[in-house]
């Protein structure tokens, strides 16, 4: 009984998986205007603000030092405004449909969180080259690399869950926006994706100790540029323990997005 | 035998206030076509959705096929199609694709996969368009794509909510017509909520009339029709009508009420069929000769604003049986 739920579990999340590819084949169009923003970031600001050599970077180039930050930040935009999908799919009959299917409502919600964390890695796949292309030197090992974006994959499918939970309980579209928009900024600037945590005042280096971004960004710099993987331990871990919370609490609120 | 659909007792309170179910009765045979009826905000979807285990009711017991809805909700999951009111398949992919992924979520082993989209294509008559984006499809065709997404599990039981909402009427009929093949061909019990009265009246062998949360009327639709008892003679005659003839028209025993509408006389009966002759015996007496007689018979129209309707009669804003019964 237990092994065919987790095998319908372990179905039903596949197909979410498959449902977001398939999505993402017929329209990358949503990939490719995302990913403007970050290119910007670390084209413009990271060259500029390179040149004023005013963060320590423990010797890195400016630009490379953001980079890492910059990948998380699109991904989790990805990430962040999947909600609205799931906003779309309360307002139309999809989730009621969902409901009355013969499957756990964990699997569908760590499902679509999975199949979003999918689409945020597409998401940094298009920038990745754009950044080599801007000289960000990343370390020669394909196996580090493929750790980093494992990473950033499972931060983004956590972030999709931070999303479905909000969505369930903002429920309409306009009120997701503005919440949506008033997460990312925040967890971006109380990390140490741009800065490290140092040089920030006291209170927000509390804020950045419990920002799971600041223990993705530790990682996935370790990995792709600095080579410095000292804290990569307590780092996946972080990222773990705050990937099942935010999975347990989205399944929970899940049944009340109908109500 | 197992009811398809057995509900006792029932009752849905929303927020501890708002009586949604005020205790619902309803047994569904199985392989009939149930029709539900009732105005907005009667409790039809909620019905429906403790039915299909989407929402706990607060008290009394629901059935399908002898599994509870509440304790048994992952069982019946995998024995019911349900389609809801609202578009429930995505818009950015595929037909066929759409079909996929449900056969996936609904755990259709891979090795019948194909078989079962194919015929589920085929019962709802959308084959051509498997493979075009459904964004480009027609509202009608979008509905026959989301019945053949329930059809995937080969369902027991088929639930639908307001299947033909806001179609025309072409794409209306041809939902309704591969509906009716397909339930021919498998025997799948299916049961319906609706607005629209044709509909109740053509493809259903069974109708209920919910309003305020209860079930006010139940039966076949030539039995509704009938329950009214109200069939409408109109006798045009050539020239006026006097007192004395009226007056002996309701002197019949079987006659329920009659007016004089100037033009034409509006006689009310149980059964016209056969109460007609004797009425015309009756004005062939009094030496009326007839230009015209015609009979109206009540529609399900009539029987659901009978039952469910605060408004008495549609058209003219006036029941012509109600007025000749008070005359």
């Amino acid at each position: 009984m237990i092994n065919m739920a987790l095998d319908d579990s372990i179905r039903e999340m596949f197909a979410m998986i498959e449902l977001e590819i398939r999505r993402l084949r017929h329209d990358r169009t949503e990939i490719y205007t995302r990913a403007v923003q970050p290119i910007l970031w670390l084209g413009v600001f990271g060259t500029i603000m390179g040149r004023v050599n005013a963060i320590p970077t423990g010797g890195l180039p400016y630009i490379d030092y953001i980079t890492p930050g910059v990948l998380l930040q699109s991904t989790i935009f990805v990430s962040v405004f999947y909600g609205l999908t799931i906003v779309w799919e309360r307002e139309t009959g999809i989730l009621k449909r969902l409901l009355v299917a013969p499957t756990s409502i964990y699997a569908t919600v760590i499902g679509r969180s999975i199949a979003s964390g999918v689409r945020a890695v597409v998401q940094a796949l298009i920038i990745f080259p754009v950044a080599i292309l801007l000289g960000v030197k990343f370390i020669a090992n394909p196996f580090y690399i493929a750790a980093a974006f494992l990473i950033l994959f499972l931060v983004s499918g956590g972030f999709a869950a931070i999303s479905i939970l909000v969505a369930s309980i903002m429920k309409t579209r306009e009120r997701f926006m503005g919440l949506g928009q008033a997460l990312i900024m925040p967890l971006f600037f109380a990390s140490n994706a741009l800065y490290p945590i140092d040089m920030m005042p006291s209170a927000l280096q509390l804020f950045a100790v419990l920002n799971p971004l600041t223990y993705a960004v530790d990682a996935i710099r370790g990995l792709m540029i600095s080579g410095e993987l000292g804290n990569i331990l307590v780092d996946v871990l972080a990222i773990l323990v705050f990937d099942m919370v935010v999975f347990a609490l989205a399944s929970l609120s899940f049944r009340k997005i109908l109500e | 035998m197992t009811a398809a659909i057995d509900v006792r007792g029932l009752f849905k309170l929303y927020n501890g206030k708002i009586r949604a179910l005020d205790g619902v009765d309803l047994r569904v045979e199985a392989t009939r076509v149930f029709a539900f009826l009732g105005p907005n905000g009667s409790g039809k979807t909620t019905l429906m959705r403790i039915l299909t285990t989407q929402i706990r009711p607060t008290s009394g017991q629901a059935s399908i096929f002898g599994l509870d809805a509440v304790r048994n909700g992952q069982e019946i999951r995998r024995i019911i199609g349900y389609v809801p009111q609202e578009t429930s398949v995505w818009l950015d992919i595929s037909g066929y694709e759409n079909l996929l992924v449900y056969s996936k979520i609904y755990g259709v082993p891979a090795g019948m996969r194909q078989k079962r989209i194919q015929d589920a294509l085929q019962s709802m008559g959308i084959e051509e368009m498997a493979d075009r984006m459904v964004k480009s499809y027609s509202g009608g065709m979008v509905r026959r794509l989301e019945i053949a997404c329930a059809l995937l599990v080969g369902p027991k039981i088929l639930f639908l909510d307001e299947p033909t909402i806001g179609l025309d009427p072409s794409a209306r009929k041809a939902v309704w017509e591969n509906l009716i093949s397909f339930k021919k061909e498998y025997g799948t019990t299916v049961f319906f909520n609706t607005h629209y009265m044709d509909e109740a009246d053509l493809y259903s062998d069974e109708i209920a009339i919910i309003n305020k949360g209860s079930i006010v009327k139940s039966g076949t639709a030539s039995e509704l029709k009938q329950s009214l008892r109200s069939e409408i003679i109109q006798v045009y005659p050539d020239g006026r009508i006097d007192g004395q003839v009226l007056k002996s028209i309701r002197d019949l025993a079987f006659v329920r009420g009659a007016i004089n509408n100037n033009s034409h006389l509006e006689i009310v009966v149980e059964d016209s069929e056969t109460k007609l002759p004797l009425i015309l015996d009756v004005l062939r007496n009094e030496g009326v000769s007839l230009k015209r007689i015609c009979t109206a018979k009540p529609t399900l129209d009539d029987v659901f604003l009978k039952y469910a309707g605060a408004i008495r009669f549609k058209g003219k804003g006036e029941d012509p049986a109600e007025k000749a019964l008070q005359a």
